[in-house]
């Protein structure tokens, strides 16, 4: 490249330097940095550039033509007319051919008979797109002479323009209607009139212009659209992604963090005596509660740190507690212990409120309808009862086999009873329609979770993987999740993160297992817990907390590992540091 | 297999029940002379003012299928005021063969107008609704005789008007909307097609009164 440093030959020099100059321009190559004069000169001249490839990008699938022309488009629709009819000119490429423009100004003026001839002067229609343009035209005009209260013109227009065409007689028998019964616009003034008028034409054209072929009439907001789909693809590809205040940019792809996920324990909850079974967030996510061999269950409170610490701890159950359920206001919570009795509990006072029992029987799961007047519950003796809060019994299904620890969920709409029943199937019992519906699977089933938009069903089984069912109308299998370890335990898994992007899972291996939910690939394996995982719960307000119980009489509280931005307060907030025995650090004690 | 005829002959049948089901055909159908001569021949006496009631109802009836239904109806509200308010189906079905008459007689704006002073009132109404889409979709077309509503102008259709207007008149005087005749042969068909039904298909085949009279 010729450089301007050499003074000593200045015009031999610059003449080569222009030459260089313009062969840089022709491979697109911008001017930087060289002699003033002569880029100013260059620019004026705007000559065509030569050897103008067809194909624009490194991956050869842009074509030119088409890549200017929307852009023109998108100028335009931003408001830089001036730098459209530019573009146009520079490029030598124009937006619209000029009959498609002389038809959109003949639409929105209103100009019916011109913009039908015109119509059929754009070469390259087909017949029938010719006749199903020229129908939307007509009823247009039609539509506007009946506003214009000139009926008869308006049938004048049916019967010799619209009819004839022969296409859509479901159409003309819809708009004959108006006729008698003419739909008319409030016009308050002449200046809503003609607006309202504006936009009802404006919407004719976008009719039109999906009407016709993409290569006549440019798809209104293509440049937009293409770049949309850029940036969700990029989203959901992303295997991270886990925070709402990720925005996206176009500067650089996508791409969250591994920082995302919750993979450092904050917290150890150290306050039950044995091994923890089962967690779960209520429903606003201030609170955690857990369920314990020790026969109790505690009632954690979130502070605005994302500290817990123990609110309640509920006993009176014999037995250990196996299940329990928020209500869906989180006011109260039932908990069941096996095949034992259920409670149900003041969440705010930790008050039991009613102790229910069926005699000689034994209750082994418990759940909320979405109502909060009633309540679904699993007795030992394989049936599935409803229950008011009284405790009189309001209906019974007999005849499923519930297992010893069986899960049960109501979905949100009250109309759906989800059960295990028998070893390798899951009821979907339509308590209205009294339809049921099965997953069938080829293994043992040890647990399942509920989505929160209670469209899919997260399946744990015995062989060690977790599958993900859509059970949306027919049940079917979507994804398997392995790699965490299950042998002889019961395992919990469950859906969290930002829009539950994720799947959690505990482990024999005393890991918490953490998948992305759409690729089903293994993102985090988290060591800490020293014995088997029983549980795992994911903050449904806060996608960066996730809950862990285990055999190690503890619960764990993860997240992420980079913490300067959410804590301000007290000193001993500092990253890095792990956290235990919080008893310690805040003075208190526990029973 | 149909059913033994030696069976028939224990039934035991009286002249006048044969003659009052003749007589009731005769009247429902305004077969006037026949009537006069039939009731000399066999003795039956008619009820009161029968002959005029059923002259007027041959008028009407005639108006009807010519689809000269304001005639038909101008005199069926001089025979009674309220029919046609009690039977408002019969009065949109009599109203719209005006309308068809309009518009086969290519005469669109009068057609237009008369659907919206006459017809309109009727739109309101649910099930008035899709029948009165189909009459204004007629006026659509250039040829209504070449739409997909062409059954409308059928001279079928007058009849089933003229027809309910008929046994609507009936019912009116107190007689039967539907004559004995019908009645009888409507019911055999019926009770063929229970028994086929109980004892299964090809036990008795469905009545056909065409076999019936070759039989």
């Amino acid at each position: 490249m010729g450089g301007v440093e050499d003074e000593t030959e200045p015009s031999r020099k610059r003449i080569r330097l222009s030459h260089e100059v313009l062969r840089d321009l022709a491979n697109g190559l911008s001017i930087v940095g060289s002699n003033p004069d002569f880029s100013g000169d260059l620019m004026a001249r705007s000559l065509p550039i030569k050897g103008d490839e067809e194909i624009v990008g490194s991956k050869g699938v842009i074509k030119r033509v088409e890549f200017v022309r929307i852009i023109t488009q998108a100028l335009y629709s931003l408001g830089y007319e001036n730098s459209g009819a530019r573009l146009q000119e520079e490029s030598g490429v124009s937006l619209q051919s000029s009959v498609v423009n002389l038809l959109i100004q003949q639409v929105l003026n209103g100009k019916w008979n011109e913009s039908l001839a015109t119509l059929k002067s754009i070469g390259l229609l087909d017949e029938s797109i010719i006749k199903s343009a020229s129908f939307l035209i007509l009823e247009q005009k039609y539509f506007e002479l009946l506003d214009d209260d000139k009926v008869m013109d308006a049938l004048k227009t049916l019967r010799m323009e619209i009819t004839p065409l022969s296409i859509n007689n479901a159409r003309v028998r819809e708009i004959s209607w108006s006729i008698l019964f003419p739909v008319k616009f409030v016009h308050v003034d002449s200046s809503n009139f003609s607006t309202t008028r504006a936009k009802s034409r404006a919407k004719l054209l976008a009719e039109l212009q999906k009407l016709l072929p993409p290569h006549v009439m440019i798809p209104d907001r293509r440049l937009e659209h293409l770049v949309e789909q850029a940036l969700i693809l990029q989203r959901d590809t992303c295997m991270f992604h886990n925070s709402e205040d990720n925005v996206m940019s176009l500067y650089k792809d996508h791409q969250c963090g591994r920082d995302q996920i919750p993979s450092r324990t904050l917290q150890v909850l150290e306050a039950h005596n044995d091994e923890v079974w089962f967690l779960q967030f209520s429903h606003d996510g201030k609170c955690l509660a857990s369920a314990s061999n020790d026969r109790t269950t505690i009632i954690w409170e979130v502070d605005s740190h994302g500290d817990l610490s123990v609110k309640h701890k509920l006993s009176g159950h014999q037995k250990p507690v196996s299940s329990m359920s928020w209500s869906p206001d989180d006011s109260q919570i039932l908990t069941c212990g096996v095949e034992e009795n259920v409670r149900r509990w003041d969440a705010s006072s930790g008050e039991c409120l009613h102790v229910y029992e069926k005699a000689g029987y034994g209750f082994v799961s418990c759940a909320w309808f979405p109502d909060g007047k009633s309540m679904c519950l699993g007795v030992n003796d394989k049936s599935i009862c409803m229950w008011d809060l009284e405790g009189k019994e309001l209906q019974c299904w007999k005849g499923q086999r519930i297992l010893k620890i069986s899960d049960l969920q109501v979905m949100n709409d009250g109309k759906q009873i989800i059960s295990t029943c028998r070893e390798s199937s899951i009821l979907l019992l339509d308590v209205e329609a009294k339809v049921e519906r099965l997953i069938e699977e080829d293994q043992a089933i040890t647990s399942f979770s509920l989505s929160r938009d209670n469209r899919f069903l997260l399946v744990n089984l015995l062989n060690q993987e977790i599958h993900l069912w859509n059970i949306e109308g027919e049940v079917k299998l979507v994804a398997k999740y392995k790699g965490h370890k299950r042998t002889c335990f019961l395992i919990r898994s469950c859906f969290g993160g930002l829009e539950e992007a994720f799947i959690a899972s505990g482990s024999e291996d005393s890991q918490v297992y953490i998948w992305h939910r759409g690729s089903g690939e293994l993102i985090q394996a988290l060591p800490g817990h020293s014995g088997v995982v029983n549980c795992v719960a994911w903050n449904p307000a806060n996608s960066h907390m996730l809950a862990s119980a285990s055999d190690d009489h503890t619960i764990r509280i993860w997240g992420l590992n980079d913490l300067k931005m959410k804590h301000k307060g007290p000193a001993n907030h500092c990253n890095g540091v792990h956290y235990c025995n919080r008893k310690t650090d805040r003075g208190e004690t526990w029973l | 297999m149909d059913a033994d005829p030696r069976h028939y002959e224990h039934v035991l049948l009286g002249n006048d029940e044969i003659h009052s089901v003749v007589l009731s055909y005769l009247v429902h159908n305004c077969f006037g002379e026949t009537v006069e001569s039939f009731t000399s021949c066999t003795g039956l006496k008619l009820p009161a003012n029968c002959l005029e009631d059923m002259e007027k109802r041959k008028r009407i009836f005639h108006f009807a299928i010519e689809g000269k239904a304001l005639k038909a109806i101008e005199m069926t509200e001089e025979l009674s005021r309220d029919l046609l308010e009690k039977n408002t189906d019969l009065h949109f079905e009599l109203l719209s063969l005006h309308y068809v008459d309009l518009v086969s007689s290519r005469k669109c704006t009068e057609a237009l107008e008369f659907a919206q002073s006459k017809l309109a009132p009727f739109g309101k109404v649910e099930k008035y609704v899709k029948k009165l889409e189909d009459f204004m979709a007629l006026l659509a077309y250039e040829e209504p005789e070449k739409s997909p509503m062409f059954h409308l102008l059928s001279l079928e259709y007058r009849q089933h008007v003229a027809d309910s207007l008929n046994r609507a008149i009936l019912v009116h005087v107190n007689l039967s909307s539907h004559s004995a005749m019908e009645r009888l042969i409507q019911q055999t068909a019926v009770v063929r097609q229970c028994l086929n039904q109980e004892q299964g298909k090809d036990a008795l085949s469905s009545f056909s009164l065409q076999d019936f009279l070759k039989s």
